[in-house]
C-alpha cells in the first residue's frame, strides 16, 4: 500500500507527457491542415484566361494564355517568345495573383509601355489594356470567370 | 479596380480554445502529481492534510485569467494567431507550478502577477485600434521615457533579493524592473524609424546612424549598471531587425564580429565578465565558488535524465535562485530530457509563429515590430537556457512567461498582446514582401540554436549524467541517504559496525563501533563517504548487486536507488578492538591476516576518530599533525627498511648466490650513514646480519641478486601493486628499474609501502612460500536475504618454496613463542623513524596460520615488538 502513491505519480507523470506532447501535435496537426487547406484553396483558383491581340500582324493571330505566370521576350524559354529586336530576351512578365492579372517590366531596354506610359512598378490590368514592348505592340482581353460559390471554402 | 478579396480565415476559431483545454488538462495533472509528491517522498500514503495543496490556487487563478483572455482576445481580434496565446499561457502555467513547487511565498506572488498581466492585457484590448499608432508616432518619447526611469536606478534602484545588481525600481513589496520595459521600447521605437525611413532608404549609413545612437545609449546605460544579460538581449534585437531592414548579410557578421570583441575586451577589463566567462569556460576548476551554480545546475539537469524525477520528487532547490534564472534546470530535473524538449519546441513554435505573423503583416512598421518580439523572445529564451547548460555563458535575464518575475511577466503579456494585434491586422492585406530570405535565415538560425540547446541538455542529461551524479558536491546524494535505507556493515561474526537507524525521510548513519572511525569511515551528508563506507558506496546504496528490474523500478517511481544490502566483512571484532587498544597513544598501524586465505582478521591504525561526532570534529580533525583520518594500515606508505631481509636471504638462497658475509655493516646513503638495528650476534653469520638487519648485508644481497631478481621478487610479494580490498589506496607501482640494486635492497631507497601490503609479505612465511590475495568484505545479503560471497577469493601465488619458507621461519623462531618474528627501522627521506614488525605463527598442523604486521612512527622496535605480539598472541589464542 505504501507504494500506491508512487504508481499514481507514475501514472500521472505519463498523462503529463501525453497531454503536453498531445498540445504539440495539435499545433502542427492544425497547421497541417492549414496548410493542406491553403494548398487546396490555391488549386481551385481558376485563372480568368488572358486573350492577346497583336496591333500588327494578321488580324485573328490571338494568343490565349490560362498559365499564372507569363514571360515575354525574345529568349526560347520565354512562354511568349517575340522575335524582333527592340525587344529585350527576358522583357517583361504577367503575372496572376491577389485576384488580378498584374504586369512587371524585367528590366528591357526598350522599356514596357503600358497605355502609352513607361512601367516602372508592377500594375493591374484590366480588359482593353495596350500594352508595348519595343516596337510590338498589342491589345490584352480578360475573360471572365463564372463566379466560384464562397460557401465550400468556408470551415466550420 | 476591385479591392482585392480578403483572404479567408483558414483556421476554426476554436483552435485557441481546443489547445487552451490540453493546456489545462497538462497543468491539472502537474497539480494533481505535485499534490501526491510528499507521499511518494516518504513512501507512504500520508493523511489529506499532510499532501501539498497551495498551488491549486495558482491553478484556478490561471484557469480563470487564461480562459477569461482568450475568449475576450476572440471577440475582440477575431482574426489574431490562434496559437500564441494557448503555447504562451502553457508556458506561464508551467512556469508558475513550478515556481509554486519551489517556494510558496514566490507562487503566490506570481500567481498575482499573472492576474494583474491578464486584467490589463484584456483592457489594453478596448483600445485595440489604437495602441498600434500610437507607440509608432510618439517613438522618441517611449524609449527617452524608458531611458528615464532606467536612469533612476542609479538613484533608487533597489534589488529585492538584497544582493546583485540594483536594477530594480519600487518599494514595500512592489518592484519593477525598467529594463524589461526597456526592450520592448527599443523594438518599438526601431520598428516605427525603420518603417519610416523604409521608402527614403539608400544604404546602411542612414539606416544605422540615428538607430546606433540610440541602441549605443541604451547599452551604455545597461553596461554601466552591469545588467549584461539585458544588453545581450539588445544587441541581439538590434542585429536582427536591421538585418530584416537592410537586407545585408554582413550585417550579421559584423555584429557577431562585435559581440566576439565585446567578450574579450570584456573578459580583458571587466571583473565580472571574466568571472562568468571563466566559470562558462573552466567550470570544474572551481566547483564551491565561482562556478557554483553552473555546476549544480548540471547536475540538476543530470539528475533529470531521459525522464525527470517527477513533479515535487526533485531536488532543483539546490541550485540558487531556482525560480528565475534557474527554471529551466528545475523543470528539466522534474521532467526530464522529454519535458526540456517539449518546453523548447514551445517557445521555438511561438518565435515561428511571430515571425509567421511578421510576413503576414499589413505594413513595414507592424512587420518590424512583430519581428523584433520574436528576436526578443527568441534571443532572451536562448540566452538564459544557454546559460544554464553551459552553452553561453551565463547571464541573468528571465525565461519570458516562465521565470519568476512580475516585470518579466508584464512585458511577456504586452508583447503577445502587439502579436495579437499584429496578427489580427495582417490577416486581411499583408503588404508585398520584397525579400523573405533574411526572414527565413533568422528562423532558420534560431531553430537551429533551440535544437542545439535540446542536444546540449541531452548531452548533460542522459550522456554525461550518470558521471556527474557521483560527484561528491551533489548534494542528491546526502538526502537520498535520508530516505533509501543503507546496508549495514557487519564482522565476520555478523555484529553490527555501522548501520543505519532512523525511520524512511530520516535515516542516519549509526556508528556503533565509535572507536573504528578511520578503517570503516562514515557517510555523511556534508562531507561524503570514507573508508569501507566510500569503497562498497555501491553494494551499501543499493545501486549494485541489486535485481535489474528492481533498481530500474526504484529509479522510475522514486527517482532513488533501492534500498542498500548489507556486508559481512572479514575483521574480528574482538580483535580490533584489542589492536586498536595496544596501538593507543601511538601513530601507528596494525594487521592481522590470516595466513592462509589472506582475510584480514583486524586493521587498526591510531590515532582515530568517531565518525558519530564528525560534524564536531571535523576542523581538528583536518588541522590535526597526526592525521587522524588517514587509515596507516592501508593508505599508509613508508620505507620498509631491514624489514624485508629475510625474503633476500631467501631468494638468495634458493637461488644459490648467496655470497660471503660483508665485512661493513653499516651502509652510507645520501650521506646518511644507515646502521644495523641492533647489534648482530655474529658479525660473519647471514641469519644473524639479516635478523638485525643490517644495511651492509642487506645490500650485498641485493647486489648478489642483481636487478632483475630483486624487481621479481618485489613484484611477486606484491609490493608494487595495491591489494584487491574496497579502500582507497595510495598508486604503488613498479619503477622502470632499480640501477642500484644494492641501494635498492636497503629498503631506504625510495620504495614505499603499506602495512597491508607486508601483512601479506609475511604471511608467505607462515602459508608455505604463498602469498594469499587480501580479502576484507566477505559476503552480501542479497534483496532476497540469502548471503552471496563479495568475490571469489584470488588463488595464492607462490613466492618462496615451501621449504625454503620454513627453514626462513624456523631461523627467525621465537625463543618462547610459537612464533617467528622480524623487526627493523626504517628511514623516511624526511628524516622520520619507523620501526616495523612482521611476525607469524609457525606451521603446527591444523592450528590456524595467523601473521601480523605493525608499524610505528618515531618509535622503536622494542615498543612494535611488545604490541605485535600481544596482538598476534591474541590471535592465536595462547
Amino acid at each position: 500500500m505504501a507504494e500506491l502513491p508512487a504508481y499514481i505519480l507514475l501514472g500521472l507523470r505519463a498523462l503529463m507527457a501525453l497531454a503536453l506532447y498531445g498540445f504539440l501535435a495539435w499545433c502542427f496537426l492544425t497547421l497541417w491542415r492549414e496548410l493542406k487547406q491553403q494548398a487546396h484553396n490555391l488549386a481551385r483558383q481558376r485563372i480568368p484566361t488572358l486573350l492577346v491581340m497583336p496591333d500588327r500582324g494578321p488580324t485573328g493571330e490571338q494568343l490565349r494564355f490560362a498559365t499564372a505566370e507569363v514571360t515575354l521576350g525574345r529568349h526560347p524559354s520565354c512562354e511568349w517568345v517575340l522575335a524582333d529586336e527592340t525587344v529585350s530576351s527576358r522583357h517583361a512578365r504577367l503575372v496572376f495573383h491577389h485576384d488580378h492579372w498584374w504586369l512587371e517590366d524585367l528590366g528591357s531596354r526598350n522599356g514596357t509601355f503600358l497605355n502609352g506610359d513607361a512601367l516602372h512598378a508592377p500594375v493591374v490590368l484590366t480588359s482593353q489594356d495596350h500594352i508595348r514592348c519595343g516596337q510590338i505592340s498589342f491589345t490584352l482581353q480578360i475573360e471572365a470567370l463564372p463566379q466560384v460559390s464562397a460557401q465550400t471554402q468556408e470551415q466550420p | 479596380m476591385n479591392l482585392p478579396r480578403p483572404l479567408r480565415r483558414l483556421l476554426p476559431a476554436s483552435v485557441s480554445a481546443s489547445l487552451l483545454r490540453l493546456a489545462a488538462a497538462f497543468l491539472g495533472l502537474f497539480a494533481l502529481a505535485l499534490t501526491l509528491a510528499p507521499a511518494v517522498r516518504q513512501r507512504s500514503l500520508l493523511p489529506l492534510a499532510e499532501l501539498r495543496w497551495a498551488h491549486w490556487l495558482g491553478v484556478v487563478v490561471w484557469v480563470l485569467a487564461l480562459f477569461w483572455l482568450d475568449r475576450r482576445t476572440r471577440e475582440a481580434l477575431p482574426n489574431r494567431d490562434p496559437f500564441i496565446i494557448p503555447v504562451a499561457g502553457l508556458l506561464a502555467g508551467w512556469g508558475l507550478l513550478t515556481i509554486w513547487r519551489l517556494t510558496f511565498e514566490f507562487g503566490l506572488r506570481q500567481t498575482a502577477w499573472l492576474a494583474v498581466s491578464c486584467a490589463l492585457f484584456v483592457l489594453a484590448l478596448r483600445y485595440r485600434e489604437r495602441i498600434l499608432p500610437l507607440l509608432r508616432r510618439y517613438k522618441y518619447v517611449w524609449l527617452l521615457a524608458g531611458l528615464l526611469i532606467t536612469a533612476l536606478t542609479f538613484l533608487f534602484g533597489t534589488n529585492p533579493s538584497g544582493i546583485g545588481p540594483d536594477l530594480w525600481l519600487g518599494c514595500c513589496g512592489l518592484y519593477f524592473q525598467p529594463s524589461e520595459l526597456l526592450k520592448l521600447l527599443l523594438i518599438i521605437y526601431l520598428a516605427a524609424y525603420l518603417a519610416d525611413r523604409q521608402p527614403l532608404m539608400t544604404g546602411l549609413l542612414p539606416l544605422l546612424a540615428p538607430t546606433a545612437v540610440m541602441t549605443g545609449a541604451v547599452l551604455l546605460l545597461l553596461m554601466v549598471q552591469r545588467d549584461l544579460g539585458t544588453a545581450w538581449v539588445f544587441v541581439f534585437i538590434y542585429t536582427i531587425l536591421i538585418y530584416i531592414a537592410a537586407g545585408r548579410r554582413r550585417v550579421l557578421l559584423a555584429s557577431a564580429l562585435v559581440l566576439v570583441l565585446a567578450m574579450v575586451a570584456g573578459y580583458e577589463l571587466v571583473g565580472l565578465v571574466h568571472a562568468r566567462i571563466d566559470s562558462w569556460l573552466n567550470p570544474w576548476v572551481d566547483p564551491t565558488n565561482r562556478s557554483y551554480q553552473i555546476v549544480q545546475a548540471l547536475m540538476a539537469i543530470a539528475a533529470g535524465g531521459m525522464f525527470g524525477r517527477g513533479p515535487g520528487l526533485g531536488s532543483p532547490g539546490f541550485v540558487p535562485v531556482a525560480h528565475s534564472d534557474f527554471i529551466y534546470t528545475s523543470i528539466v530535473e522534474e521532467s526530464g530530457l522529454l519535458g526540456a524538449i517539449a518546453l523548447l519546441a514551445l517557445v521555438a513554435f511561438l518565435v515561428v509563429r511571430a515571425l509567421r505573423i511578421s510576413l503576414h503583416a499589413r505594413d513595414a512598421y507592424q512587420r518590424y515590430l512583430a519581428i523584433g518580439l520574436a528576436a526578443y523572445i527568441a534571443s532572451q529564451s536562448l540566452l538564459i537556457i544557454g546559460g544554464n547548460i553551459r552553452m553561453l555563458p551565463l547571464t541573468g535575464v528571465t525565461l519570458p512567461f516562465v521565470s519568476y518575475g512580475g516585470s518579466s511577466m508584464l512585458i511577456s503579456f504586452f508583447a503577445l498582446l502587439l502579436l495579437c494585434l499584429v496578427s489580427h491586422d495582417g490577416v486581411h492585406r499583408s503588404a508585398p514582401v520584397l525579400n523573405s530570405r533574411p526572414t527565413l535565415i533568422i528562423a532558420g538560425l534560431l531553430l537551429g540554436a533551440f535544437a542545439l540547446a535540446a542536444a546540449i541538455t541531452g548531452w548533460w542529461g542522459v550522456v554525461r549524467g550518470p558521471d556527474l551524479l557521483t560527484r561528491t558536491d551533489n548534494a542528491r546524494r546526502g538526502l537520498s541517504d535520508r530516505y533509501v535505507w543503507r546496508g549495514a556493515l557487519l564482522d565476520r561474526d555478523y555484529q553490527p559496525l555501522s548501520r543505519t537507524g532512523g525511520s524512511a525521510g530520516d535515516y542516519t548513519r549509526e556508528y556503533v563501533q565509535t572507536s573504528l572511525g578511520n578503517v570503516l569511515g562514515y557517510s555523511h551528508p556534508q562531507f561524503g563517504q570514507s573508508g569501507l563506507e566510500d569503497g562498497l558506496d555501491p553494494i551499501l546504496r543499493g545501486e549494485e548487486r541489486q535485481p535489474a528490474w528492481g533498481l530500474w523500478l526504484n529509479h522510475i517511481l522514486y527517482g532513488r536507488p533501492s534500498p542498500g544490502l548489507d556486508v559481512q566483512l572479514s575483521l574480528d571484532l574482538e580483535l580490533t578492538l584489542h589492536s586498536m587498544d595496544a596501538l593507543e597513544g601511538q601513530r601507528g598501524a596494525a594487521v592481522v591476516m590470516d595466513a592462509a586465505s589472506g582475510e584480514v582478521l583486524a586493521l587498526a591504525s591510531q590515532p582515530g576518530f568517531s565518525a558519530a561526532s564528525l560534524s564536531d570534529d571535523w576542523q581538528s580533525l583536518l588541522a590535526s599533525q597526526d592525521s587522524p583520518l588517514l587509515n596507516r594500515a592501508v593508505q599508509g606508505a613508508y620505507p620498509p627498511g631491514g624489514v624485508l631481509g629475510p625474503w633476500l636471504l631467501a631468494a638468495a638462497r634458493s637461488q644459490n648466490t648467496l655470497p660471503q658475509a660483508p665485512a661493513e655493516t653499516a651502509y652510507v646513503l645520501n650521506e646518511l650513514a644507515l646502521e644495523c638495528t641492533r647489534p648482530p650476534l655474529a658479525s660473519d653469520d647471514w641469519d644473524a646480519l639479516v635478523e638485525a638487519a643490517c644495511p651492509g648485508a642487506l645490500a650485498q644481497l641485493g647486489l648478489a641478486l642483481g636487478e632483475k631478481n630483486l624487481m621479481d621478487l618485489y613484484t611477486q610479494l606484491g609490493l608494487y601493486s595495491a591489494p584487491d580490498v574496497p579502500l582507497r589506496q595510495p598508486a604503488f607501482s613498479a619503477p622502470a628499474s632499480l640501477p642500484r640494486p644494492g641501494e635498492a635492497a636497503t629498503g631506504q631507497a625510495g620504495m614505499l609501502v603499506s602495512p597491508l601490503q607486508l601483512a601479506r609479505v609475511a604471511a608467505t612465511l607462515s602459508n608455505g612460500g604463498q602469498l594469499p590475495a587480501a580479502q576484507l568484505a566477505l559476503a552480501v545479503k542479497d534483496a532476497s536475504g540469502e548471503w552471496q560471497p563479495y568475490a571469489e577469493p584470488a588463488a595464492a601465488q607462490p613466492v618462496l618454496s615451501s621449504a625454503a619458507a620454513f627453514s626462513q621461519a624456523q631461523r627467525l623462531a621465537a625463543a618462547d613463542a610459537p612464533i617467528w618474528e622480524m623487526s627493523a627501522y626504517a628511514f623516511g627521506t624526511n628524516g622520520r623513524r619507523y620501526a616495523w614488525y612482521l611476525a607469524g605463527s609457525l606451521s603446527r598442523g591444523d592450528q590456524p596460520a595467523r601473521v601480523i604486521a605493525v608499524l610505528l612512527e618515531d618509535s622503536s622496535t622494542p615498543r612494535a615488538i611488545s604490541i605485535g605480539r600481544a596482538i598476534l598472541l591474541t590471535a592465536l589464542g595462547e
